[in-house]
This record gives C-alpha cells, structure tokens and sequence, in this order.
C-alpha cells in the first residue's frame, strides 16, 4: 500500500535545444521545494540545506544533456540531494544547528494554536537527527517525499529488503525518543 | 501478551510497506491488543508529522536566484562562456576595420574592386587611352540623325605580360 495525495513521480521533462536554461529553471521550479525538504530533513539546518540544495541544482545543470530525460529527473535529483547532504554533513558532523531551524507556523498569530505541532516537528527533528545517515535518508524519502520502496532503493543503491529494514527500523527509533522527549518534559 | 514480534509488522504497516498477505493477520491482532493499537497509531501520528514540514517560500525563491544567477551568469555552458568573447572580438575587428588609416566608409568595397592599382601597370606604355572631348549634351540641339561614335578601347598592361586587361567602352551618340 503507497501513500497517496503524493504527485510528484517520475515525470519526463521536455528538452528544449534552444532553450536549455529555460527548460532547466522550469525543471528546477518543479523540484526546487521537494530537493529544499528533503536537503531540510536530512540535515536539520537551513543554511546547509540552501547550500545543499544549490549545489544539487548546479550538478543537474552541468549534467542536464547526459541525463535520460525519459526516465525523469526526480530519482537523480533525489539521489544527488541524499549524497550531497551526506558530504556536507559529515563535513560539519557534530554541530546540528536545530536551534537555526525557524518554524514558519511559530511566527504566525494563531501560533498558539499550533504549538503542539510545532513541538512535535521539533521533537522529529531531532530524533532524525539521531538516526543512522542510511536509516535516516530511507525514511526522509519514504516518509517524507512519498515515494515506494522500490524507488527509495532504486536512489539509495540498496534492496527493497534492506529499505523495508531501514524505514521500519528508523520509525520505531524516531517513536522511542519522541516518546522519551515528551515523557521527560512531562 | 507479548507483542514485540510484532513490533516490526506494526511499524512498515503504519507506513503502508506491509505486504498485503500480512495486513489481516496484523489487523486482527491490532483488534485485541490495546498496546499494539496505541504504538501503531503513534507511529501514524510520525509518519504524519514527518511529512508536515513546512518550507518558507523566501528559502525555496532565495535558492532560485542563486542558481539562475550562478547559471545564468558564469554558467557552465560553454556556449554561455564564451559569448561575450566572441562580442568583444567582434567590436574589435569592427573597430578595427572602422579605424584603420585610409579607410573611409564613403568607399565601398565594389568601388575598390573596379579600381586599377598603379603598381600593377606597366610604367611603358602606361595606359593607352583613345583621348575622349568632353562634352555636354543638349537634347534639344541633338541632331536628328546622331549615329553613336566608335568604342572606346582602354588597354591596361600589368607587370605580368600574360595579362592585359581591356576595357571597352560604348559611346553615345554624339551630337552637335
């Protein structure tokens, strides 16, 4: 059973010959905010994630002519986005900037009313922050973007067994420290 | 009851990764186990929240820019990089060309095909050219039975004595 209500997928972009900066800002357009989340999920820092997210699109626009467009850019974008923010992260391992995250719900006015999410987005920050890089990057594409196990194992080089392994693991990991958070406040 | 192996069929159920043929046996256990119901719907709960990530659009538009300028700017495409040194070549040859000495733009190059550069005639003889009176022509005096006078022919001898160049020339008719 697949999540639904997500419509992203493996679309296949037109190629204009002259117009390649064009057609590559549409194909950025179209992806820039799943590539931000994902870069936001797997580092847990705005700043790494833009510069996450710059490079990601930089490399797509150097390799936009040796890419298969009939096989859509998503799973190379997704597969260039978990590998940059692995390099940044293991750059800058030990300092995760959770408290740089600003939750744009908190600054509205009825952020009262939403304090309980945002409490809760806190606490699954930094339980992801606590996972493993592969657990962690399994369950941000899952979970997250909504994509199937098969393309999550597709991007990530692994088995359909092993992401399976990896996202069950990851879920019940993230639910024993939130569960931990809030028994502590408590 | 103890519930912990099925802890890992709770948890790929909550996210819909169960396969099908184990949904039921996972279902009816849910139904008559109150703990296994509370972790599944925590897990639920996870999944929900990690999906509810809201992103600010100044960030997405912010790395917009960035890109497009990086791109559109210094680029990787080579054809991008190297526009503006084929503009800059090109106004210097124009401003070359434009600024050379003895060049006037009131000459076009057809004019300097047509015209017969000294160095390449012979010095003897020079030119012989069938002298031509100059005259003016006045229709209304122009007798009625002007016949048209003989060809002029302007022979120029180059330094190379296989080539002659000849120029013939039709008169008018002439009148008095």
């Amino acid at each position: 059973m697949e999540p639904e209500g997500i419509a992203l997928r493996m679309t296949a972009y037109p190629r204009e010959n002259s117009g390649e900066l064009a057609a590559f800002e549409r194909i950025m357009s179209q992806c820039e905010r799943r590539v931000l989340r994902v870069a936001l999920r797997l580092l847990n820092n705005p700043q790494d994630a833009q510069d996450a997210a710059q490079e990601v699109f930089l490399r797509l626009y150097k390799h936009l002519g040796s890419l298969d467009e009939t096989r859509g850019y998503e799973p190379w974008l997704y597969r260039v986005t978990v590998n940059v923010c692995r390099d940044i992260a293991r750059g800058r391992r030990g300092s995760i900037g959770l408290a740089e995250i600003a939750d744009p719900v908190a600054a509205q006015p009825d952020a009262y009313h939403a304090a309980e999410r945002t409490q809760q987005r806190e606490m699954i920050r930094r339980g992801l922050s606590c996972l493993g890089e592969k657990e962690r990057a399994a369950l941000v594409l899952r979970d997250v973007e909504g994509l199937s196990t098969r393309e999550v194992a597709g991007i990530l080089g692994s088995s359909e067994n092993t992401v399976r392994s990896q996202i069950c693991s990851a879920r019940l990991k993230l639910r024993d420290f939130t569960g931990r958070l809030l028994r502590r406040r408590s | 009851m103890n519930c912990s192996k099925f802890e890992t069929d709770i948890a790929l159920y909550a996210g819909g990764d169960l396969p099908a043929g184990q949904i039921a046996r996972i279902e009816a256990h849910l139904a008559e186990c109150a703990d296994c119901r509370a972790l599944a719907e925590e897990l639920r709960a996870l999944v929900i929240g990690l999906r509810d990530e809201p992103l600010e659009d100044a960030m997405v538009a912010q790395i917009h820019q960035r890109v497009m300028a990086e791109v559109g700017g210094a680029g990787f495409s080579l054809r991008g990089a190297l526009a503006p040194l084929l503009a800059l070549a090109a106004a210097l040859v124009l401003a070359t060309v434009l600024l050379w000495p003895g060049h006037s733009p009131r000459h076009a190059p057809v004019a300097r095909i047509a015209r017969v550069e000294p160095s390449l005639i012979a010095p003897s003889p020079p030119v012989n050219v069938v002298p031509v009176r100059h005259r003016v022509v006045r229709r209304r005096r122009r007798a009625p039975n002007a016949q048209p006078g003989p060809p002029l022919l302007v022979q120029f001898v180059t330094d190379d004595p296989n080539i002659v160049i000849y120029w013939l020339v039709n008169q008018k008719p002439q009148g008095d």
